[in-house]
C-alpha cells in the first residue's frame, strides 16, 4: 500500500490522519481538545522555563541599576551633583523593605531609576506594592514607621519586580560616614556570583527533575483519548492498510494534537505572563515584560513536542500493528517485557557509577552532560518500569469490594493509560526524593551556626546616628515599654584614643573602642567579678591577648574620646584602679576588646556622636511583638537596624536553591495534578455509557466514586514505591558523587509522598462532580 | 419457581399520561402503559419515536416531566433516586442493545455484578452466575471477558445478568439489535423461556417484528403516544 503511494503518499496518509482526528464529531473534537490542553499545560510551563533566565536578568539589572553601595574606589568629594544616601531597610510581617534616606548636596543629583526627581526633606516615594501595603489594613502597624507625606510612587525601572517593596525618603539629616556614603551616580555593573560544583550540581538536576515530569506529561497529554484511536487505527489495519500507512496515519493525528498543544501552550504562556505579576512566590515577583522565552529555546520547543508526540504514537503502535483484532474487541494485552525496562536505569546508573566520589566540591569541574544523561535515564527508569510494575501487581490482585473489584479489573484491562498518566508524578517524587537527600547531605556546608545565643536575647537593635551620651536611659526606656519585651541591655559606643597619640602613616589615630553600659550590659560583654556604677574594665580577649592587649590604653592613661569629630571630642582621663577582664560573645555573637565603663565612669552628658546596641529579651512568637520593636527603633532613627537572633544560617544560595525546588516540585506536582484530572475526565467520558447502564443497575454513586479513587491511587501507589526507591538510590548516587555519607532522609521522603498524595486526593476529589455529572441515565440514551 | 403465574388483571407495573421533553423534543407526549405480572409486552415504534425513554421512565431510570409511573403500588415518580436505584437492584432487571458488559471483568463476574450490588457476597453470587450461565448455555465463556467473546454469547450472558436478581420485571431495550437472525432467535427464546420459567414480567423494546413476535401483546409508541394494535394470545 505505501510502496505504490510513495511520495504523495506521505502527504495522503498524513492528511488522513489529521481527519481522522476530527473523526467522531462532537466527542472526536472534545478528545482534540483535551490533549491540546494538556499538551498545552506542559507547553506553557516549558516556555515559563525557558523563560527564567530574561526574568531573573531582568531584576537583576534593574536591581544592578539603583546599586548606591559601591565597594571599592573613594568616594567622590561633595559637589552640585552629589548626594548622600544611606540604608533604612526594615522588615514587616516577614516582607523586606529596601529604604533609602537620600540627602543632595548640591542642585543637581543624581536620581534613582523610577523617579523623576528626589523627594524633598520628609518627604517619601514609595513603591506601588508598599502604597497599597501602607493604605490597607494590614498595613496599620507600619505605618507609624513610615509616618511621612508620600509624593511619588517609584515607576518600574526602579524596581526588582511588581511586590518589590521600597521608598525613598528625603532627609536634610545625615552627615557623611558610617553607613552613609557620597555617590553621583545610581547604578553599577551587574554581576552575578558562580556557583560551587555541588551547587551547580543541585541546580542540575533540579532542572532535569523538574522538566523531565514535564516531559512525561506531555508524552501522556497527546495519548489522550488513546483508546478509541487505537481502535480507529486497528480498524484501518484491519481493512488493509499496511504498517507503515498505519505508523503515518498516526503521525498524522499525533501531529494535529501537538500543534493544537503548541498553540494552546502559547496561548496558556501568554495568557499567563499577564497574570504572572500577581503572583509572588518566596518574596520573589516579575513583571510581565521580564517573561520571554529564550528564542532558541522556544524553536527547540516547537520542534520537540511534536517530535515527542510522534514518537510516543509510533511506540504505541506496536500492538496495533501485531494484534489488531485484540485492540477492536478490547481484550487484554500481552504481558509487558521487562528487560529493555530495565535498560535504562542500569545505564543510568553505569554512568553515574564512574563519578562517585568524583566531584572535587572546592574546585573539581565534572561532566555536566554525563551527569544530566544519566539522572535523566534513572528518572526515565521509574516511568519506563512503572507500567510492568502495575501490570505484575494488578494481575495478583482479587476478590474485594465491587468498586475494588471494577477498579482492578480496569487496571487489569489497561495498565498503560494509568501507568502513564501517573509516571509523571513518579519522576517528580523520584527526583525530589534524590535532590532531598542530596541537600539533606550537604546541608552542613551551608547552613551554618551563626554564634548568636538566643537563650540570653532574642533580637537586637543597632542604631548608628550619633546619639548623645544622655540616650542611654531613655533608649532603654524606649524598648522597655514595647508590649512582649521583658528584658533591655543597652550599651553606648564610641571611639577613643589616647590624647597624646599621633597619626600613622595613614593620617589615622589608633582607636580604641569604649563601649558604656550599666553592670548588667557589661556583665553580657566580659566576665567581672565585681562590679559597681562608676567601675571601668579593660577587656582582653584571652584566646588572643597578645593580639589584643598592647593597643588597650593603661590605667591613668589621658583620652580623647569621639576624636574623628573634634567638635564634639570631650577629654576623659581613665582611673588608675583599671582591672583587666575577659570578654565574652555577646547575645549576637560580637566579641569586641576594649575599655568597658559603667555609666558613673564618665561624663554621659558631654557626650556625642555615639552607636547604641541594644539587646532584648522577649517572646517573638507572639504576633507583632518585632515590629512593635521595630516601630520603636524607627521613632529613634530610620537607620536603626532591627534583627531578630538566629542560633543557625542558610547561605543564601543555598536557600535560594532549596527554595527554588520546593517551588518547583509543587508547580511540576500541580500540572501533573491537572494532567491526571483531564486523564480522569477523558477516562470518565469515554466510559459514559458503562456507567450509566452501571446506574441503571441501581448501582451506587459510593461504589463507583470509591472505584475511580482505588484506580487512581493503586497505581499512584506502585508508583511512589518505585519512586522512593529509585529516588532513594539516586540520592545516595548524588552523596556519593559528592563525598557525602549515604543517609536516608525520612522526613523529605514523606514529604514528598505526602504533597504526591495530596495531588491524588486533590484530583480525585475533582474528578467526582464530573462522575455525578456522567452517572445520569441520560447516558443510556441513543437518538 | 417452576409454575409459570398466569396474567393478573391488576397491573404489576403502570404508567399513565407520561410526559418527557429533551431540550426543545418532546419524546414522550401522553404515553400510557400497563404491564401485569408474567406478561411479555413489546413496545415498538420507529426511532426516535420514544420506546427507549418510555422503557427508562418505567424502570426508573429517567423521571418523567409529568404523569404518574406506579410499581405494586408505588408511585416511581415521587421515589427519591436513593429509592428508585435501590428498587432496580431488587426488582429489575436490564438487558441493553450490545449487552452493554462491563469489559474489563469477566462474564461471571458481570453476571454475579447486579448481585453483589445488592449486597451478597462474592462466593455466593459468583455461584449463582453459574448457574445461570448454564442456563443460558454460555458457561464456557465465564472466566472470559466480554472482549473475547461473540455477540451473542455476549447478549445471552447480559440475559443471564438481568435474571440473576430474580427480578419481577425485566427491561429489555433492543436486545437483539446487534445480533443476526440465528443469534437474535436464540437470544429471544432463552429470555422469555427464563422470564415464564421465573415469571418476571418484560417490558420488550424493539422494532422489529419477529422480536415482538416473542410477545403476550404490543404495543406501538408513535410521536410519544401509546397506541396498543394487537392483543396477542400466543
Amino acid at each position: 500500500m505505501s510502496a505504490a503511494r510513495r511520495g504523495p503518499g506521505w502527504a495522503a496518509d498524513l492528511a488522513l490522519g489529521a481527519r481522522l482526528v476530527f473523526a467522531g464529531g462532537r466527542n472526536g473534537l472534545l478528545r482534540t481538545l483535551m490533549t491540546a490542553v494538556g499538551v498545552g499545560l506542559g507547553v506553557a510551563l516549558l516556555l515559563t522555563s525557558s523563560s527564567i533566565s530574561t526574568m531573573l536578568d531582568g531584576r537583576s539589572e534593574r536591581t544592578a541599576a539603583r546599586d548606591d553601595q559601591f565597594f571599592g574606589g573613594g568616594q567622590p568629594p561633595p559637589g552640585d551633583q552629589t548626594l548622600l544616601v544611606t540604608s533604612a531597610d526594615t522588615a514587616y510581617r516577614g516582607i523586606q523593605i529596601r529604604g533609602r534616606l537620600l540627602q543632595p548636596d548640591g542642585t543637581h543629583p543624581p536620581v534613582p531609576p523610577g523617579l523623576t526627581r528626589l523627594p524633598g526633606a520628609g518627604e517619601m516615594v514609595v513603591s506601588p506594592a508598599l502604597a497599597d501595603l501602607l493604605a490597607s489594613p494590614e498595613g496599620t502597624l507600619l505605618r507609624p514607621r513610615l509616618d511621612h507625606p508620600v509624593v511619588g510612587t517609584i515607576a518600574d525601572p526602579g524596581l526588582s519586580g511588581p511586590s518589590d517593596y521600597a521608598y525613598y525618603l528625603g532627609t536634610d539629616q545625615l552627615r557623611a560616614g558610617g553607613g552613609t556614603v557620597r555617590i553621583d551616580h545610581f547604578g553599577s555593573e551587574s554581576t552575578s556570583e558562580g556557583l560551587d560544583p555541588v551547587l551547580l550540581l543541585l541546580v542540575l538536576i533540579i532542572f532535569v527533575v523538574l522538566l523531565l515530569p514535564i516531559g512525561v506529561f506531555i508524552a501522556a497529554a497527546v495519548r489522550f483519548g488513546g483508546e478509541a484511536r487505537d481502535r480507529r487505527l486497528a480498524a484501518l489495519r484491519l481493512v488493509g492498510a499496511d504498517a507503515v500507512t498505519t505508523r503515518r496515519v498516526a503521525a498524522g493525528e499525533a501531529l494535529v494534537g501537538a500543534l493544537f498543544g503548541l498553540l494552546a501552550g502559547a496561548v496558556f504562556f501568554l495568557v499567563g505572563r499577564q497574570l504572572v505579576e500577581l503572583v509572588t512566590l518566596q518574596g520573589i515577583s516579575v513583571f510581565a515584560s521580564d517573561v520571554k522565552p529564550s528564542p532558541v529555546l522556544a524553536i527547540l520547543i516547537a520542534l520537540a513536542v511534536p517530535a515527542v508526540a510522534v514518537a510516543v504514537a509510533q511506540l504505541a503502535l506496536r500492538r496495533i500493528v501485531v494484534e489488531p483484532l485484540g485492540v477492536v474487541r478490547r481484550s487484554a494485552a500481552r504481558r509487558r517485557r521487562l528487560w529493555w525496562r530495565l535498560v535504562l536505569p542500569v545505564v543510568g546508573a553505569l554512568l553515574l557509577a564512574p563519578l562517585l566520589g568524583g566531584i572535587d566540591q572546592t574546585s573539581g569541574a565534572f561532566n555536566q552532560v554525563q551527569v544530566i544523561i544519566g539522572v535523566m535515564l534513572l528518572l526515565i527508569g521509574v516511568a519506563a518500569l512503572l507500567p510492568w510494575v502495575v501490570e505484575a501487581v494488578v494481575r495478583r490482585l482479587r476478590g474485594g469490594t465491587v468498586s475494588w473489584q471494577l477498579a482492578i479489573r480496569r487496571l487489569q484491562l489497561d495498565t498503560e493509560s494509568s501507568a502513564r498518566m501517573v509516571g509523571g508524578v513518579a519522576v517528580a517524587v523520584a527526583g525530589g526524593i534524590a535532590l532531598q537527600m542530596l541537600f539533606a547531605g550537604v546541608q552542613h556546608n551551608y547552613v551554618q551556626s551563626t554564634g548568636q545565643d538566643v537563650s540570653r536575647a532574642q533580637a537586637m537593635v543597632l542604631v548608628h546616628d550619633n546619639l548623645a551620651g544622655a540616650a542611654l536611659g531613655p533608649l532603654t526606656e524606649r524598648f522597655r515599654a514595647v508590649p512582649g519585651v521583658d528584658g533591655v541591655i543597652t550599651t553606648l559606643d564610641v571611639s577613643m584614643t589616647a590624647a597624646d597619640s599621633k597619626p600613622d602613616e595613614y593620617g589615622e589615630r589608633p582607636a580604641v573602642l569604649l563601649r558604656i553600659g550599666d553592670c548588667a550590659a557589661l556583665r553580657e560583654l566580659a566576665t567581672l567579678d565585681r562590679c559597681a556604677d562608676g567601675d571601668v574594665f579593660r577587656a582582653v580577649d584571652q584566646d588572643f591577648p597578645d593580639q589584643t592587649t598592647p593597643n588597650l590604653p593603661d590605667p591613668g592613661q589621658r583620652m580623647e574620646v569621639g576624636f574623628r569629630d573634634p567638635a564634639t571630642a570631650t577629654r576623659w582621663a581613665l582611673p588608675t584602679d583599671l582591672p583587666t577582664v575577659p570578654v565574652r560573645d555577646d547575645p549576637g555573637a560580637g566579641r569586641v576588646t576594649g575599655v568597658l565603663a559603667t555609666p558613673g565612669a564618665v561624663d554621659l552628658a558631654a557626650l556625642r556622636g555615639l552607636d547604641g546596641r541594644v539587646f532584648l529579651t522577649a517572646d517573638l512568637t507572639r504576633p507583632d511583638t518585632i515590629e512593635l520593636v521595630r516601630n520603636a527603633a524607627a521613632e529613634v532613627t530610620p537607620t536603626a537596624v532591627v534583627q531578630p537572633l538566629r542560633a543557625t544560617a542558610e547561605a543564601n544560595r543555598f536557600a535560594q536553591i532549596r527554595r527554588g525546588l520546593f517551588i518547583g516540585v509543587v508547580a511540576t506536582l500541580l500540572l501533573l495534578g491537572a494532567s491526571l484530572l483531564v486523564g480522569i475526565l477523558e477516562q470518565l467520558r469515554e466510559r459514559r455509557r458503562m456507567l450509566a447502564v452501571l446506574v441503571a443497575f441501581g448501582t451506587r454513586r459510593s461504589t463507583l466514586s470509591w472505584s475511580v479513587l482505588w484506580q487512581t491511587a493503586v497505581p499512584v501507589l506502585l508508583g511512589l514505591v518505585l519512586a522512593i526507591v529509585l529516588g532513594t538510590a539516586l540520592g545516595g548516587t548524588l552523596l556519593a558523587m559528592v563525598n557525602e555519607p549515604l543517609r536516608l532522609d525520612w522526613p523529605s521522603i514523606a514529604g514528598m509522598s505526602g504533597l504526591a498524595t495530596g495531588v491524588v486526593l486533590l484530583v480525585t476529589a475533582f474528578s467526582l462532580p464530573a462522575l455525578w455529572r456522567l452517572l445520569r441515565p441520560s447516558g443510556l440514551r441513543t437518538e | 419457581m417452576t409454575n409459570t403465574p398466569g396474567p393478573d388483571d391488576r397491573p404489576l407495573l403502570s404508567a399513565v399520561d407520561l410526559h418527557k421533553t429533551y431540550g426543545t423534543t418532546s419524546a414522550l407526549d401522553g404515553a400510557s402503559l400497563h404491564v401485569r405480572a408474567g406478561e411479555i409486552v413489546a413496545v415498538m415504534g420507529s426511532s426516535g419515536s420514544g420506546k427507549s425513554t418510555l422503557l427508562h421512565c418505567m424502570a426508573g431510570i429517567v423521571r418523567a416531566d409529568a404523569g404518574q409511573v406506579r410499581y405494586r403500588d408505588r408511585d416511581l415518580t415521587t421515589m427519591s433516586d436513593a429509592e428508585r436505584s435501590a428498587l432496580r437492584r431488587s426488582d429489575f432487571g436490564f438487558v441493553f442493545q450490545f449487552g452493554q458488559l462491563v469489559p474489563e471483568l469477566t462474564c461471571l463476574e458481570n453476571v454475579a455484578l447486579p448481585l453483589r450490588l445488592g449486597g451478597v457476597r462474592r462466593r455466593e453470587a459468583e455461584r449463582r452466575a453459574a448457574e445461570w450461565l448454564g442456563r443460558l448455555e454460555v458457561t464456557d465463556v465465564s472466566g472470559q471477558r466480554p472482549g473475547e467473546v461473540s455477540g451473542g454469547q455476549g447478549q445471552r450472558v447480559a440475559v443471564a445478568r438481568a435474571l440473576v436478581t430474580a427480578p419481577r420485571v425485566v427491561f429489555a431495550d433492543e436486545p437483539t439489535g446487534a445480533l443476526d437472525s440465528l443469534n437474535g432467535e436464540q437470544v429471544m427464546r432463552l429470555l422469555t423461556e427464563a422470564a415464564r420459567h421465573t415469571g418476571a414480567a418484560v417490558v420488550l423494546v424493539t422494532h422489529e417484528a419477529r422480536v415482538a413476535a416473542y410477545a403476550d401483546r404490543e404495543v406501538v409508541v408513535r410521536d410519544g403516544r401509546t397506541r396498543e394494535t394487537v392483543l396477542a394470545q400466543r
